[in-house]
């Protein structure tokens, strides 16, 4: 008898030690998880200084890529100094009180995200607590994404630091408010609304392109975009195919953007031990991302194909296409994503079009892909999504998906962006810091900004691009 | 459109997707691949006109 009591005690504390270093593994894949996002979605950043660069006439190719470059430098510290406070702040809105899942409020906010007193502990490394500063980067590479986007649309005419004062503004205030209110388990939109938007188009993707439009309204095209009587002539960047492979790398960091918005089980404040969850607390897996996110981007791809043959549309189709299921990649079925993306990349060039038509000059098309589009797929999401629970609960008690909660979302998302990157880029027109002088720009922005050339064997000034 | 009766995840234990248990699964299958198909016909009736401009 006390044989056996011996052995099953033995056994006990095997079975113990196993548990104890699944718990450990799982930790490990939690924190290693949202690492590996972070360089995932340093491509995006690569993605948009091609694209930009590729964008951009042979007289400002570089002046384009440092502007890119440097937003992301300054993107990173100012979230570190204050968008991470912003964001665990403020999700039951103004004045920051605290909300049912206790993870949210200005008292919360205090104790965790700054970078001095007791709070520093979390903002440091602690041997205590290994996942913070992976799920800031993941969140830090979110808000540098949101500058990228904004930056596209801005080239060959914006000053430098003016740029870089938006792209703060944008980066580490604006959509993190978007953020907290609609991308955390105490949000007002998520709690109040029902709002879903598992993987950000609106309070990323919305909310960076309706950023840029409105500081496009106040920057102006860029000089001989527009003929006297109101029509738009075709500015060529100076190499289509470097923005084509940007656009296509923009694509590879979506996947590590999209896996950063997935909670995996493993740390204290997963949902679950067991299971990934999106940031709601809802179920998804890698599978529903992986079949709704291929499929999404084929069939943005097709889209934009059938209505303009154009490689850059349909690279911006592919990137129109997961933005517009975004939103619902948790829950939509690959066949209705490959739809809703179709139409997404059909109505892409139109939409850009008639941007123009009003007289805004988005060298890259990002109003549409991002704003518009994310848009969009807030909204397709209240259709198709409607009883869906939004949120961790028991039935009765958990919001769930409705057009009109979407649309709620989708309004609240426009305004983030626009209403700051309008008032903001007023600010520093008035200031003088927002556009170049008009002989720099007519000179080519290199030449001003650059001690360097982009392709010395052509002159920094050639009047022509290589191709011509 | 959740195809639980109870609107919790709780009661979730198999497929979550939109339409699951209804035609909508194999109604958007199809749809999507008449769209490709239409696409590919689409593509290749404009691209044999446009060809055609520069026959000699």
């Amino acid at each position: 008898m006390e044989e056996q009591i011996a052995e099953l005690t033995a056994r006990l504390a095997e079975l113990e030690a196993a548990s104890g270093g699944g718990s450990v593994t799982n930790t490990m894949f939690a924190e290693t998880f949202y690492y590996l996002s972070i360089p995932l979605m340093i491509i995006i950043h690569a993605g948009f200084l091609a694209y930009e660069m590729g964008a951009s006439r042979l007289k400002n190719v570089l002046s384009s890529g440092v502007k890119n470059i440097l937003a992301f430098a300054f993107m990173i510290p100012t979230f570190y100094f204050f968008g991470w406070w912003v964001y665990w702040g403020f999700p039951t809105g103004i004045p920051g009180d605290p909300g049912p899942a206790g993870i949210s409020g200005i008292e919360y906010a205090n104790a965790i995200a700054w970078g001095w007193g007791e709070s520093a502990q979390y903002m440091g490394p602690n041997i205590a607590d290994q996942a913070s500063g992976v799920f800031f980067g993941a969140f830090a590479l979110f808000a540098a994404t949101t500058a990228s986007i904004m930056s596209g649309a801005v080239i060959e005419r914006i000053q430098t630091v003016g740029f870089i004062i938006l792209a703060v503004v944008l980066g580490s205030f604006a959509w993190v408010v978007a953020a907290a209110w609609g991308w955390h388990a105490d949000g007002w939109l998520v709690t109040q609304w029902g709002v879903h938007d598992f993987g950000a188009a609106g309070l990323v993707h919305a909310v960076a392109g309706f950023f840029a439009l409105g500081v496009l309204i106040n920057l102006g095209p860029r000089i001989g975009k527009f003929n006297s009587d109101g029509s738009a002539n075709h500015i060529p960047g100076h190499n289509m195919p470097l923005t084509v492979t940007g656009l296509m790398l923009i694509i590879v960091g979506f996947w590590g953007f999209l896996m950063a918005c997935v909670i995996v089980p493993g740390e204290a404040w997963s949902w679950y031990a067991d299971k990934p969850t999106t940031i709601y607390g809802t179920p998804i897996t890698l599978s529903a991302l992986s079949f709704n996110i291929l499929m999404s981007i084929a069939g943005g791809i097709i889209g934009a194909w059938i209505m303009t043959r154009d490689p850059f549309w349909m690279m911006s189709g592919a990137l129109a296409g997961i933005i517009s299921c975004a939103s619902g990649l948790d829950i939509y079925y690959p066949a209705l994503a490959f739809i809703i993306a179709f139409s997404a990349g059909v109505i892409l060039k139109p939409a850009a079009d008639a941007l123009e038509k009003m007289g805004i000059d988005d060298a890259v098309g990002a109003v549409t892909v991002h704003g518009t589009i994310g848009l969009y797929g807030v909204v397709m999401l209240g259709i198709w999504g409607a009883g869906f629970p939004a949120l961790q609960g028991a039935a009765g008690e958990a919001p769930t998906i409705s057009l009109i909660g979407q649309i709620v979302g989708a309004v609240v998302f426009f305004l983030c962006g626009f209403v700051p990157g309008y008032v903001v880029s007023l600010i520093l027109k008035m200031m003088g810091m927002l556009r170049i002088r008009e002989g720099a720009e007519l000179a080519g922005m290199d030449v001003v900004k650059v001690p360097n050339a982009g392709y010395p064997e052509w002159g920094g000034d050639a009047p022509v691009t290589p191709a011509e | 459109m959740f195809p639980y009766a109870e609107a919790t995840w709780d009661v979730v234990d198999g497929a979550m997707f939109m339409g699951w248990g209804s035609a909508l699964p194999g109604l958007t299958t199809a749809i999507a691949a008449i769209i490709c198909v239409v696409v590919l016909v689409v593509g290749q009736g404009s691209e044999t006109a446009k060809a055609k401009r520069f026959d000699k």
